[in-house]
């Protein structure tokens, strides 16, 4: 079973049209992996329904707005019982 | 006042996916209808389409951008660096301020509208895309042709149903003739292929239900026409100053010499039986062109393959023409490409300029037995390799919106 982190960032992949190995945990999704913020939103309904089902997660607005990094996406899952 | 001319022609069509291919296919005879696949029409009435196949936007633009965009505006995105390419202008030597574009569409990314509906119904407002709308947006032609090439100029989308592609041609002459711009990238793209346009247009019988023989479903001016085939593609042309063509010793396909529009301001559908309306557009562009109708020696008929515009297509061009339409040569590009919408008048425009860039009328198909009502020279079934002095591409829409544009041979 891939990790949360590698599920996650096939989806980073996908959705942001970047390499792999750009997608570490401390990747910035504005500075390293140049997302605007129209690729956030879109990343985020793409990583909710990626995990759709494992769990049922919403990351709503005030969430989305403390993800920065690649790391903070995975955060917000762990803390969401996604492990 | 400046001239305005022709320099590059890109295009994505169902019978090629350059200018070039589509315009060997057209003179060869080539269709492009078959049964619909890009989605499940089986429970439609109508099952075949003229679709774009083998289409990679990424071949054009980066994956990311393409993500971001309509089928429509792949098209056109596609189409005008092909045209750019053509032309051998490079644009990163130009004055992007110079340079614009003019894309016309019929429904911009309506697609995306029914795609992003299901997805409200089925998953919940929060998970409608962020890019739904600069997606759908109509306007987005015109602007991702401008975002990917760097034209800072104006960007015009007009939408004048299925003559929208025309008045792209229009708005070139004039942007180039008022000094606004240098270059004009110039066309019009359509990508609407999804069952609810399908019915809608099925049920007001405007569509072919030849589902058995699709390369003999469109057949303008065919006694056995039973109504047009949607298709789908884009045309853009690079159209440039006389003296910015000049100054880079640019090769020159045609001169865009004038077009005329009018409304029938009668239905919402029906076109005037009697043909006047398309032939104040045909007039008009006569006028504006100073061409004497006896010096258009071929047309780029609208030509829908529909009982209705065929017959009164007719009557419109003897009207407009006179004793100097039973002379000409005519046909229609949709009895092999299908009718590209909100693009069709850009492959009318596109095939009138290569008519006369090349010396070939190309054939309409299917043209077995013709309709009495329809008894001008249609070129049927078999190219004609004849001197074309001036050519002019016809489009009607919905609404009675009617435009004519007028190519000549570029003066040497």
């Amino acid at each position: 079973m891939a990790s949360v982190f590698e599920r996650v960032r096939d989806v980073v992949v996908a959705q942001l049209k970047v390499q792999p190995e750009e997608v570490t945990l401390e990747a910035n999704l504005v500075d390293d992996l140049r997302a605007d913020s129209l690729d956030i939103v879109d990343l985020t309904i793409a990583i909710e329904e990626a995990f759709a089902d494992t769990a049922e997660i919403e990351i709503r607005d005030e969430d989305a707005e403390n993800i920065h990094t690649v790391q903070d996406i995975v955060t917000f899952l762990n803390e969401h019982g996604v492990n | 006042m400046t001239r305005a001319l022709i320099t590059g022609v890109g295009a994505i069509t169902p019978i090629g996916l350059t200018a070039h291919d589509f315009w060997s296919n057209l003179r060869a005879g080539e269709s492009g209808i078959g049964p619909i696949t890009c989605f499940d029409a089986s429970d439609l009435p109508v099952r075949i389409a003229a679709e774009v196949h083998d289409f990679d936007p990424t071949h054009y633009m980066d994956g990311k951008e393409s993500r971001r965009m309509s089928r429509f505006a792949h098209f056109a995105v596609a189409a005008a660096r092909m045209a750019g390419e053509d032309a051998g202008l490079d644009i990163a030597a130009e004055d992007p301020s110079r340079l614009a574009a003019a894309i016309a569409t019929g429904s911009g990314g309506a697609i995306e509208t029914m795609d992003q509906m299901e997805v409200m119904r089925d998953r919940g407002p929060a998970r409608v895309s962020p890019f739904y709308i600069p997606m759908m947006a109509p306007n987005m032609g015109a602007c991702q042709v401008a975002i990917q090439l760097g034209l800072r100029g104006p960007a015009l989308a007009s939408v004048a149903a299925c003559a929208s592609g025309l008045y792209s041609y229009m708005e070139a002459k004039q942007l180039i003739e008022s000094g606004r711009a240098d270059v004009v990238f110039a066309g019009g793209t359509e990508a609407a292929l999804h069952p609810l346009p399908i019915a809608g247009l099925a049920n007001m019988k405007a569509l072919s239900r030849r589902n058995d023989e699709p390369k003999r479903a469109s057949r303008p001016f065919d006694a056995e026409r039973d109504g047009f085939v949607f298709g789908e593609g884009a045309v853009v042309m690079v159209v440039e100053s006389e003296e910015h063509a000049n100054a880079r010793g640019a090769h020159v396909y045609a001169e865009v010499a004038g077009g005329g529009l009018s409304c029938d301001a009668y239905h919402i559908t029906a076109t005037r039986e009697d043909g006047s309306g398309a032939a104040e557009a045909m007039r008009e562009a006569l006028k504006a062109s100073g061409i004497d109708a006896g010096d258009v020696d071929y047309i780029a008929a609208h030509g829908t393959s529909t009982a209705l515009n065929d017959a009164s297509e007719t009557l419109a061009i003897k009207r407009a023409f006179g004793e100097a339409a039973g002379r000409m040569a005519i046909s229609s590009p949709k009895s092999m490409v299908g009718h590209l919408l909100g693009a069709a008048g850009a492959v009318g425009a596109l095939t009138a300029v290569m008519a006369i860039h090349d010396g070939i009328a190309p054939p309409t198909i299917n043209l077995e037995n013709p309709d009495p009502a329809c008894d001008l020279d249609y070129v049927p079934n078999v190219a004609r390799k004849m001197e074309i002095r001036a050519a002019a591409a016809n489009g009607f829409g919905f609404g009675g919106q009617n435009g004519c544009v007028i190519f000549r041979k570029p003066a040497v």
